[in-house]
């Protein structure tokens, strides 16, 4: 035993002891921690060496006069205005419009789609006749719904079904809604109830967007779907061996478990909403991009900062509904 | 057994008949069930939740039935009030001049000379980014969820910060930095970037290729990738520690960990992402319209949504060609999606078992 150890202390070579201090076994956290380092590796080198130069760029833009030099490179010539960009929207007619617009779109949006998805999350949860078909079907907006897709079936379904239909359907003005569900219809049974004007008006709004909300809900679909799944079913047992009913249950139970996914989806559709091309201000702003690029610049700054705030305000009161389930 | 009462007979292979003594007919049996209150009351609302789900389908595949329909229809069958939905005047003239003139698989260039058309560009566009992407978000995810290491915290906020920053208002900068293209180069100071200051001042162009692309993908900082990386830390978060403490203890690295045991397990979530990225690559307009331009640029999707030459001289001074336009346009949004929606087929119980099993649970 006592000759084994002499062995290797003899065996020690300078080269060894160098070996020995570069090699130094670390702490495991530490040695963690480094592997750490290195798998988030390509987001730090991405953030740091390509995102944050664009960022600081994208800034600057905002606050400069852009023209194209007259030497032939293609280089630009950028003039710092101050705040010049960030003041000329507002004179700008139809930005304050198209704004309050955007922000009313998205009010108008985020509660309905939050209420369909978790609605449809939940019958598609059960047990049903043809389960496996009904959410293949609802899963298709979120591959489909996006980018180029997003001008067809917002803009142009309206148009095509007008165009199918023939000339029959086109005078009316009802386009594609029309042969969906009847506007005129819903309009005339909330007049003879006799239920305030904004909330009629809210109701047809979703009515006449029902394609809309109803395509732009996958993703909130998914992330309920998937919240629901993690519920376990002895709760339910249990509740049911209590004597709950099934909307007991859903408020007792399914509610209370699924507020987080709420607070995730009410900021995912938030972004969402904002960001989707055929959102007013998102129409104005980029409209004047290829007038005025570092104008319509500003004008995203402003319109992301207004949002940060919605998202900030939203996040703020869903949290403190939030029901967090302790983990053991 | 007592004396036989019970007979079981074989009707056929897979059903058999029980009859014993005091059985009930098969009427009066029925006729229990009706009676307890509770069938009823669950079959309505079976059939109430089937017909309102049959219902949402119905508005998400109708604008679908619309554009096959339309797909096949002539002008003439447009100006024909009396067809709606099934083309009198079948043919297959609007795929056969999308796919011949706006080049969706080879592209004829002003010079008369042959490329790859927009499926090839989208194609290999598509399945190199979402392969990047979900690569990177695998590691970036599983980086933030497993591992304590200062600033894990800092990293995720980065994340969300990027998720909710618009590129739409990035969207000057990145076409700059990719106009000339360098890292760590802020243009506001006036500085060189590394690279040029390696080669010396040396220019590179990256408009009209595929790099700006790879590199956003590689850095994690494209189009949602705050999104996947989300998706993937929540999933990682859910695989038990003690999963890898053990191959730990066996005397596994962290990388070998990783590598054998940890990305096996994620598959279907790595599908999920991999459709994602794919398809929300696959239809996007923004980046391609901003790093693709000019005569160089590659013929992707959206440039094939137009009205084909062949059709515009055949339906000159049509009564209704303004909606005819509209119709080939739809045509043509209808074969962009073909190879999403076949690919969609094959992956849909992946991406519903990834979405389930990742626990996306705050």
């Amino acid at each position: 035993m006592s000759n084994n150890v002499k062995l290797t202390t003899e065996k020690k070579s300078p080269l060894d002891f160098l070996k020995h201090i570069f090699r130094r076994r670390a702490s495991l956290d530490a040695r963690k921690a480094r592997a750490g380092y290195v798998f988030v590796l390509p987001f730090l080198l991405g953030i740091v060496l390509i995102y944050l130069p664009i960022l600081i760029d994208s800034l600057w833009f905002s606050f400069s006069q852009i023209s194209a030099t007259s030497d032939g490179t293609g280089r630009l010539n950028i003039v710092s205005v101050g705040f010049e960009n960030y003041v000329k929207p507002f004179n700008t007619p139809g930005f304050t419009e198209a704004l309050l617009a955007g922000l009313q779109q998205l009010l108008f949006e985020v509660p309905a789609i939050i209420v369909f998805s978790l609605f449809i999350a939940v019958v598609l949860n059960q047990k049903m006749l043809g389960r496996a078909m009904f959410r293949a079907i609802f899963f298709v907006p979120v591959i489909i719904s996006t980018g180029i897709m997003m001008d067809f079936s917002a803009g142009g379904q309206n148009d095509m079904s007008g165009a199918v239909g023939g000339e029959t359907n086109s005078g009316t003005g009802e386009g594609g809604a029309s042969e969906i569900i009847s506007v005129l219809d819903v309009q005339q049974l909330f007049a003879s109830m006799k239920i305030g004007g904004e909330l009629v008006t809210y109701v047809v709004g979703i009515v006449n967007n029902v394609y809309n909300i109803i395509n732009y809900s996958g993703v909130q679909m998914l992330i309920f779907l998937a919240g629901l799944q993690s519920i376990s079913p002895s709760i339910y047992e249990a509740c049911r061996i209590d004597g709950a009913t099934g909307w007991e249950t859903f408020w007792k139970i399914t509610f209370p478990m699924i507020s987080p996914m709420i607070l995730v989806n009410a900021v995912y559709t938030v972004i969402d909403s904002f960001t989707r091309t055929n959102n007013p201000a998102m129409r104005f702003i980029q409209n004047a991009f290829a007038l005025q690029p570092e104008m319509s610049t500003a004008m995203y700054w402003m319109y992301f900062l207004i949002i940060a705030l919605i998202i900030v305000v939203v996040a703020g009161i869903a949290s403190s509904f939030v029901f967090y389930q302790r983990k053991d | 057994m007592e004396s036989t009462k019970t007979t079981i007979t074989k009707e056929t292979k897979n059903k058999i008949q029980v009859d014993y003594e005091g059985k009930l007919s098969t009427k009066e049996r029925l006729l229990n069930k009706i009676k307890a209150s509770n069938t009823w009351i669950t079959a309505i609302v079976n059939v109430f939740k089937f017909i309102l789900m049959l219902g949402v389908s119905f508005v998400i595949i109708y604008p679908f039935i619309t554009k096959i329909a339309g797909s096949f229809m002539s002008p003439n069958d447009l100006a024909d009030v009396t067809v709606s939905l099934i083309p009198r005047d079948f043919n297959i003239d609007q795929y056969k001049y999308i796919i011949q003139d706006n080049g969706y698989f080879f592209h004829i260039d002003d010079l008369g000379q042959q490329h790859l058309g927009a499926f090839f560009h989208t194609l290999f566009l598509s399945l190199i980014c979402a392969a990047i992407q979900t690569m990177v978000a695998c590691l970036v995810g599983y980086g933030i969820a497993k591992f304590k290491f200062k600033g894990n915290v800092a990293v995720m906020v980065a994340v969300v910060v990027t998720m909710i920053i618009p590129h739409s208002a990035l969207q000057l900068a990145f076409r700059q930095h990719f106009i000339s293209f360098d890292i760590a180069h802020v243009m506001s100071t006036g500085n060189m970037g590394i690279i040029q200051t390696l080669t010396g001042g040396k220019n590179i162009e990256l408009i009209n290729t595929y790099w700006p692309f790879i590199i956003m993908s590689l850095g994690g900082i494209a189009f949602k990738n705050g999104l996947y990386i989300y998706m993937m830390r929540q999933f990682f978060k859910g695989v038990p520690d003690e999963l890898e403490e053990s191959a730990y203890v066996d005397g596994s690295g962290t990388f070998r960990t990783f590598v054998q045991i940890i990305l096996p397990l994620s598959v279907p979530m790595m599908i999920t992402i991999f459709l994602f990225s794919f398809s929300w690559q696959w239809t996007d307009q923004f980046y391609t319209n901003l790093f693709f331009e000019g005569a160089d640029a590659p013929w992707t999707m959206p440039k094939i949504v137009s009205l084909p030459a062949s059709l515009e001289i055949l339906y000159t001074g049509h009564p209704v060609l303004k909606m005819f336009t509209t119709v080939v346009e739809n045509t043509a949004s209808l074969m962009i999606i073909l190879p999403l929606v076949i690919m969609y087929l094959f992956c849909q119980k992946y991406l519903v078992q990834g979405i389930e099993r990742s626990g996306l649970v705050g």
